[in-house]
């Protein structure tokens, strides 16, 4: 009995071991990568993301004040297909695996500036969520790993005044599953736990959390 | 026959428990299975207890924690997260590992707790960080003040062999503390107990619990959550 299930999650696994191999190595046929340097690389990000990593388009995220080894983690996972990203792995092509350091360590270094919510009597449900959680459906507070004032760690992303379309969708792409590269997939339980209606309070409010000086 | 049968029936129960805990993992042996023993060492228990841990460490790692226990590990008043302050390492250790090995159902939980979310090693160093803290927001109550016939009912059915005089429990017989828990915590847990649905159920505490009227267990439950925390039984814990 065991066997079989056991025998269905191997052939699982590597379903998706292979599909993982195809996928990139088709993305990135063309290996002849020339490397810029960092100033000249940054015009592309810039386009989307600002100069300064404050991205102004709300589905863009910023990138400011973002912890570096998470910025150089989510490079690798969009080049290996693992954060899956229609407009993020056209782009990823592009850009050779030996500048994501430097871009990572330029982006986490630019000051994040704060955000406006349009919804504002969202926020409000929104806070109770970030602060407290949902007891009823055991959804833990984003405080406890992310702080309280959204400034997070290096193992828990910093969200303070990121923009709420961009943060919903995540939260949208986490609770389907779409995005599934979270370490430990504690995000992916968390989203899983919400419903729409909370997704987009929380999102509204996160947008408006600011960092002390 | 008889037995060919059970033991079908033994392999069919468990059997999707067994596929999402690991593929590999044999069917936890919880309270009223056969083999169950209510104390028995697991490898993982065994090797966090001769471990020890780093009270530095520990509070990074149980900041994926304190969205539900909050982060003076108070919990929340109603009790659906209970206190982690203030109760014996041991206990911790036994109930996390316990939780992990499916010995204890939670959940709720389970995805922050299991491996890989949290690895063997930061359960140890959370047990260690824990010992530091100390609640101050007040544990919730029962409605009423029943602490009277609680006591009586403690006393009686000598529940203080087991859990001390002050609900001081005992560290080495990994028995918890139950002073000053969250009234609707005890409770729930005491109910899970009589029922035999808390996996890792002490058999002795079922037989002591099992005539409890319902009534009789929220005395109880009202009298515990109204003793003072064990290590300041002098003064009582302060309000917020
Ligand atoms: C055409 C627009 C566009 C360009 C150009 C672009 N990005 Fe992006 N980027 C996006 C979008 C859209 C997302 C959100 C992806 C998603 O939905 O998951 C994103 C996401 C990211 C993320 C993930 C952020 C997070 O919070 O997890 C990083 C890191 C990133 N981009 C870095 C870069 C870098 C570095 C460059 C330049 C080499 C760049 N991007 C160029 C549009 C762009
Ligand atoms: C147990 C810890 C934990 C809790 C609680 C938690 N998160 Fe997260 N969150 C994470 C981790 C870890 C990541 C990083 C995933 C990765 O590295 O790919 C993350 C990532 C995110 C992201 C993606 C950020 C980005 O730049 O792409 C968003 C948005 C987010 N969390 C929102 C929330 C919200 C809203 C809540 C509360 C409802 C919450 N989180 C609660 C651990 C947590
Ligand atoms: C999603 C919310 C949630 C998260 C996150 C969570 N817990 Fe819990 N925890 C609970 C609930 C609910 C219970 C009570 C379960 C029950 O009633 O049996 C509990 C019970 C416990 C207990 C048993 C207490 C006792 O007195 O027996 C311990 C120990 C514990 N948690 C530790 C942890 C640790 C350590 C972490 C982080 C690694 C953690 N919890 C994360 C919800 C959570
Ligand atoms: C033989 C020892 C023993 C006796 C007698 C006993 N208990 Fe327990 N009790 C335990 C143990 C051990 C646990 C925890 C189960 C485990 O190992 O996980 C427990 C758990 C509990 C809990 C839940 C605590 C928590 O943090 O989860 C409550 C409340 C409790 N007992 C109350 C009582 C009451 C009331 C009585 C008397 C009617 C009683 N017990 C008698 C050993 C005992």
């Amino acid at each position: 009995m065991k066997h079989n299930y056991k025998s269905i999650a191997r052939c699982l696994s590597l379903c998706g071991t292979l599909a993982g191999l195809l996928l990139p190595a088709t993305a990135s046929a063309d290996d002849a990568v020339v490397v810029p340097p960092l100033e000249e690389r940054l015009q592309l990000c810039a386009g989307c993301h600002n100069p300064d990593g404050n991205s102004i388009i709300p589905e863009n995220p910023k990138l400011s004040g973002l912890n570096a080894k998470y910025l150089n983690r989510q490079l690798k996972d969009f080049k290996s297909g693992d954060r899956a990203s229609p407009i993020m792995s056209s782009i990823i092509p592009m850009v050779d695996e030996s500048e994501f350091k430097a871009l990572a360590a330029y982006f986490s270094e630019q000051k994040r500036t704060a955000g406006v919510s349009e919804k504002p009597d969202l926020a409000v449900l929104g806070k109770q969520i970030y602060d407290e959680g949902i007891i009823g459906s055991a959804v833990p507070a984003c405080s406890g790993c992310h702080n309280e004032d959204g400034s997070g760690t290096d193992k828990y992303p910093r969200l303070t005044g990121q923009h709420s379309l961009y943060v919903s969708s995540q939260l949208t792409n986490f609770k389907s599953g779409e995005r599934k590269n979270d370490p430990k997939a504690v995000m992916q339980t968390v989203a899983k736990r919400m419903s729409e209606a909370e997704i987009q309070a929380v999102s509204e409010y996160i947008v408006t959390l600011k960092e002390a000086e | 026959m008889k037995t060919l049968l059970s033991i079908c029936v033994a392999l069919l129960l468990p059997l999707q428990a067994t596929v999402v805990v690991a593929a590999d993992a044999q069917p936890p042996k919880v309270f009223g299975k056969k083999g169950y023993f209510w104390d028995e060492m697991t490898p993982e228990r065994a090797a966090v207890l001769r471990g020890g841990g780093d009270p530095v460490k520990g509070k990074e790692s149980f900041r994926g924690c304190q969205g539900c226990h909050k982060a003076d590990a108070a919990g929340v008043r109603e009790g659906v997260y209970p206190r982690l302050t203030g109760q014996h390492a041991s206990v911790l250790i036994k109930q996390i590992t316990e939780i992990r090995a499916g010995i204890r159902s939670n959940p709720k939980m389970l995805p922050f707790v299991e491996d890989p979310a949290i690895a063997m090693e930061e359960i140890g160093d959370i047990a260690a960080y824990l010992a530091t803290l100390t609640s101050v927001r007040e544990n919730g109550k029962g409605a009423e003040d029943m602490s009277a016939r609680g006591k009586k009912l403690f006393t009686d059915n000598k529940c203080f062999e087991c859990h001390g005089k002050n609900g001081e429990g005992n560290a080495a017989k990994s028995f918890p503390v139950v002073a000053s828990q969250h009234y609707g915590y005890l409770l729930r847990e005491m109910k899970w107990i009589k029922q035999g649905v808390r996996g890792n159920s002490n058999p002795d505490m079922v037989k002591a619990i099992a005539k409890f009227s319902q009534g009789d267990l929220e005395a109880v439950a009202d009298y515990l959550s109204r003793l003072p925390d064990y290590r300041t039984v002098a003064t009582p814990v302060a309000s917020k």
